[in-house]
């Protein structure tokens, strides 16, 4: 399957951030390979798309950042969800879902 | 929120650590991108190309990471601030002209601001002053009471009458009612002037006479020993007072043992039992500052009038002020209209029998008196409103001047910005947003301004000196022993003076110079359109610069005159020489007789000193903004026919005539014959005469005050007219007696030395003399005639120095500014002057062209400048003397020396216009 670029819509991207937080912290290099890899391949976040949106999440609050040490005790940034983080991911969750059934539903009928 | 707030102060504080880090999260980022290709079976150099290709630009990703933190604007302002330091430090000369200009119109703002905040701001130093309320009371004028000693109540409309004092039966039936909203109800009142004496040392001041509940109704507790209770206020109570902490600092060098101390007042005995905190003057009249708080229940022993009770057959003085305390979340509303009816009842109960025909059944209940009330928080306040007018003139002239410095430094920023032109072409070429330019321009203005704010601090300090000195110099400009301090609310007005200053000058200029068509201004920008447009405005600024000095010099003009015409104005009597002071022995005890054989010791002492030519005393000081006056009733008139024939009184030793040089010009005048038990007998001057007399009959003619005094005095002479009251007022009739044959209002007299040589050398001697008479008798206000007369035309002196002052600084703005265009026009059309001239114009010809061109600005300045004058000056017209609002002479003056003045302004621009070489100007083409 070809990959899509992820010039997606911006929310978009910050949900499928919130969501890959949702199960612990990451860095932003971690959050990018796991977007890589549970899209299969379909779904690659370019840098130039990543750091800026942690960035405004985190500006915004649905994120944290700290320093700590990555697996092989290298000093990595690493992100994590707050409790208006999780607030907004159940939100964004249910809209785009709604989206996504209403999308699927006009391909499917006209 | 405040976490966001955290964040940017940390991104702007901690810049270079935030910069550190977003390095390293992307460094990380790509070490990883590394590993993983290499893990991928790459080699590291080709494993490090691969992932530095899929990250992109390195720099673009931390530019976008950068805008998210929301720093940008804060970054960017600091930017700007560096930026315009730079282009200060670049730039000294504009930038020291341009500060100093605004720093001598903000710090001229901040200075008088200050003043308007002590003067009419400031509030008591007591807790909770808004919940203070200050009785006041307005009746028509058929109500009269018998007699009111006090300010009358400023802004009472025409017809009407009122008062903040009251009668005291009327202060006792306001306490006696019930279920008032005011927790405590008070009353306090003046006492004038009072002899206080301790330790043997003497002084004149102003004491407070006060109800019991006076301190715990305003909340002040004692700072030593106690208060006044209304125990105090008993009839049989001990005399207790409390003093002021100013004055147990001045006079008893703050002695911590002063407690149980004897201070005399009007040589009444009272011990001190306590001192009030520091910073309360009491409740009175902003420029008083009462020694001394004593109960009021000693009024009749230490004024000698009997106020409270009135004297036989009269209801009592309104005297005192009625001040209460409002329950929590009552209104001053409500507490009105809980009292006004006990007010109004009693009022008409003790008004006075009808002096005329009018009785309280005559009375038009519309004319009853009724109870109003204002905030109490100032305490008294009519004295702040008298200042009001003289600071709102102030105020406009301080105005002026600041919106002159802001139109000067306007037109020295167009002209930068002319000099600036490419490079904000070239940044706007380059892509650069027109409102960052404007916001860059402005944050320049604005440090400007602000650092013009700061220096202006300086100068307010100096020129809040100098207002309290005008204050302390007497003539009643600006009330005395104010100290302006700086404060915060003063700082807080100068930086919003300032940032609203940085804005107005900064903001056409900005808009302006980054308004250009780029095409036009790349092309070296010297005929561009913008360039058209920034010297129209630069010109629309000279001309209102012009405008503006037209205004504050003519004003300038107007007071000068004005001061001139009241220095010389006929007085009718010789003021050369002379040296004035006051004697109170009245309040020191003295009467009758033995009031009348100290003054003549006194007197004789005086005269036998050597270098004395002549000396006298008499009741009233001449020309010294002192009234005492009443209505005479003429032959034949009764009070109850008679029409108000109204005439200054004074009461003379017998050779003030001779004295003070006021010749005699009918019938005789004093003698030594009349005394005592002779008859009466009295001098007119000229004017009593004629206003009373018309038939020419004046000599032998008996006039009285009252009842009582029905026919009492002859008329046995008429001197020639003399100012009385101010140099201003119009002659008025004089009605003179014979001090040695008056009982009543000779307690204080004001003695007249004439000295052969300087008449101040005289003052020690006389204090001298005083003193080998009585030691505990003070002499106040010694001062040469000279000085007195001076001092009523102060106002009018303070005024003209202001505007002199502001005005020849305004036009010397506005010369500059003049210049500055005038040049910038002659730069400008070199190319044209060269072609006129290799055309075969004359020298003469371009100067007077360019010259031209210059007194077009100034006569167009002048012609806007005399509509505002106009319109303006009618505001001060009450305050002129001799001359008229709209006075041709001084307009003509003002308009001449202005034109001169832009002649001199344009003649160095026109003189290098005349020198260009036709050559050399058409080769820049």
């Amino acid at each position: 399957m070809k990959t899509i670029q992820t010039d997606l819509l911006q929310g978009t991207l910050d949900l499928l951030v919130l969501k890959t937080l949702q199960s612990g912290p990451r860095h932003g290099w971690d959050i990018s390979q796991r977007i890589n890899q549970v899209s299969e391949d379909v779904l690659r976040i370019g840098q130039g798309s990543l750091y800026p949106a942690l960035h405004r999440l985190e500006d915004k609050g649905w994120i944290d950042a700290e320093w700590g040490a990555s697996e092989n005790n290298r000093r990595a940034k690493f992100y994590r969800l707050t409790a208006s983080g999780r607030k907004r991911l159940a939100e964004q969750t249910v809209i785009w879902q709604r989206f996504a059934a209403a999308v699927a539903l006009i391909l499917k009928t006209v | 929120m405040t976490k966001g707030l955290r964040k940017r102060l940390r991104a702007v504080f901690l810049r270079r650590q935030m910069e550190r880090e977003l390095d390293d999260e992307l460094r990380f980022h790509l070490e990883k991108d590394i590993e993983l290709n290499m893990s991928r079976g790459m080699g590291e150099k080709e494993a490090r190309a691969a992932a530095l290709r899929s990250f992109g630009g390195v720099e673009e990703v931390k530019e976008e990471s950068r805008d998210l933190r929301g720093v940008r604007f804060l970054d960017e302002t600091w930017q700007d601030i560096r930026y315009g330091l730079r282009m200060m430090k670049k730039s000294p000369a504009f930038t020291a002209i341009a500060v100093l200009s605004l720093a001598l119109g903000i710090g001229a703002n901040t200075a008088l601001f200050s003043v308007v905040d002590s003067v009419l701001l400031q509030k008591l130093a007591v807790p909770e002053p808004d919940r203070l309320v200050l009785f006041e009371w307005q009746a028509g004028k058929a109500f009269r009471t018998s007699g009111t000693s006090g300010y009358g109540a400023g802004d009472i409309p025409k017809g009407r009458r009122g008062s903040s004092s009251f009668n005291h039966g009327i202060y006792e039936a306001m306490l006696a009612q019930e279920g008032t909203p005011v927790t405590d109800l008070f009353a306090f009142a003046a006492l004038w002037q009072a002899n206080v004496s301790v330790d043997g040392r003497a002084d004149v001041s102003d004491v407070q006479l006060v109800s019991g509940r006076y301190f715990a109704g305003l909340g002040v507790p004692a700072a030593l020993g106690r208060t006044l209770t209304d125990e105090d206020n008993l009839p049989n109570a001990a005399p207790a007072a409390v003093i002021s902490h100013a004055f147990w600092q001045s006079k008893l060098g703050g002695d911590p043992d002063v407690i149980g101390k004897r201070i005399d007042i009007n040589k009444v005995a009272f011990t001190i039992v306590g001192v009030s905190p520091k910073g309360f003057n009491g409740t009175l009249q902003i420029d008083m500052y009462p020694a001394a708080s004593v109960p009021l229940v000693f009024e009749s022993q230490l004024s000698g009038e009997n106020m409270i009770d009135g004297r036989a057959g009269r209801s009592g003085v309104w005297f005192v002020h009625v001040m209460g305390r409002l329950k929590p979340g009552a209104t001053r509303e409500q507490a009105v209209a809980s009292l006004a009816g006990t007010f109004q009842a009693k009022a008409l109960e003790i008004q006075p029998p009808p002096t005329r025909e009018t009785d309280v059944a005559e009375i038009d209940p519309k004319d009853y008196p009724v109870l109003m009330q204002r905030s109490g928080a100032q305490g008294l306040t009519e004295s702040r409103r008298i200042y009001s007018s003289t600071l709102y003139i102030l105020m406009g002239v301080v105005a002026l001047v600041l919106l002159i410095a802001c139109a000067n430094v306007a037109n020295m920023l167009l002209a930068r910005s002319a000099s600036r032109g490419t490079e904000i072409t070239l940044r706007l070429a380059m892509g650069a947003g027109r409102w960052r330019l404007v916001r860059q321009l402005l944050t320049e203005s604005l440090l400007l301004a602000l650092l013009g704010g700061a220096v202006g601090v300086l100068f307010a300090i100096w020129g809040t000196d100098a207002l309290a000195a005008i204050g302390d110099s007497g003539g009643n400009v600006l009330p005395e022993g104010v100290t302006y301090g700086l404060n915060l609310r003063v700082l807080l007005f100068t930086v919003a003076v300032s940032v609203v200053t940085g804005v107005l000058f900064g903001l056409a200029p900005a808009l302006r110079s980054t308004r250009l068509d780029l095409t036009s201004a790349m092309k070296e920008g010297s005929r561009g359109t913008a360039g058209i447009a920034r010297s129209r405005l630069s010109k629309t600024l000279v001309v209102s610069q012009v405008a503006m000095s037209l205004l504050l010099l003519f004003g300038a003009g107007l007071f000068l005159r004005t001061v001139y015409n009241l220095q010389s104005v006929e007085l009718g009597f010789d003021q050369e020489n002379l040296l004035v002071f006051t004697l109170r022995p009245g309040k020191a005890g003295y009467e009758t007789d033995r009031l009348h054989e100290f003054y003549r010791t006194v007197f004789e002492r005086i005269e036998a000193t050597p270098g004395v030519a002549a000396a006298t005393y008499c009741r009233v000081p001449l020309v010294a903004n002192n009234t005492f006056d009443s209505g005479v009733l003429l032959p034949g008139e009764t009070p109850q026919s008679g029409e108000e024939h109204l005439t200054n009184l004074q009461i003379v030793r017998e050779n003030f005539f001779e004295t003070m040089g006021i010749p005699l010009l009918a019938g005789r005048g004093f003698t030594d014959l009349d005394v005592e038990g002779s008859q009466p007998v009295a001098v007119v001057s000229e004017k009593f005469a004629r206003d009373y007399f018309p038939e020419g009959n004046v000599l032998g003619q008996r006039v009285g005050f009252d009842e009582k005094s029905l026919g009492k005095y002859e008329i046995v002479g008429v001197v020639r007219d003399t100012k009385y009251n101010s140099l201003r007022e119009d002659i008025a009739p004089i009605f003179y007696t014979s001090a040695r044959q008056e009982t009543d209002n000779i307690g204080t007299m004001y003695f007249a030395v004439r000295t052969n040589g300087d008449p101040t050398a005289f003052a020690p001697i006389a204090r001298k003399i005083v003193n080998g008479v009585d030691s505990e008798l003070p002499v106040t206000d010694v001062m040469t005639q000279e000085a007195r007369s001076a001092r009523t035309v102060a106002e009018e002196r303070v005024f003209a120095q202001m505007l002199t002052f502001f005005g020849a600084l305004a036009v010397l703005l506005a010369a500059i500014g003049l210049y500055g265009v005038m040049s910038y026009s002659v730069a400008q059309r070199t190319n044209e002057i060269g072609i006129r001239m290799a055309l075969g114009a004359e020298t003469g010809g371009v100067l007077r062209m360019v010259v031209a061109q210059g007194l077009k600005f100034a006569i167009i300045g002048l012609v806007i400048g005399s509509i505002a004058t106009f319109a303006l000056t009618r505001f001060i017209e009450g305050q002129l003397y001799g001359v008229t609002a709209s006075d041709p002479l001084t307009f003509a003056v003002v308009g001449v020396l202005l034109l001169a003045v832009a002649l001199v302004a344009c003649w160095i621009p026109a003189m290098r216009a005349a020198r260009v070489d036709p050559m050399v100007a058409l080769r820049t083409e």
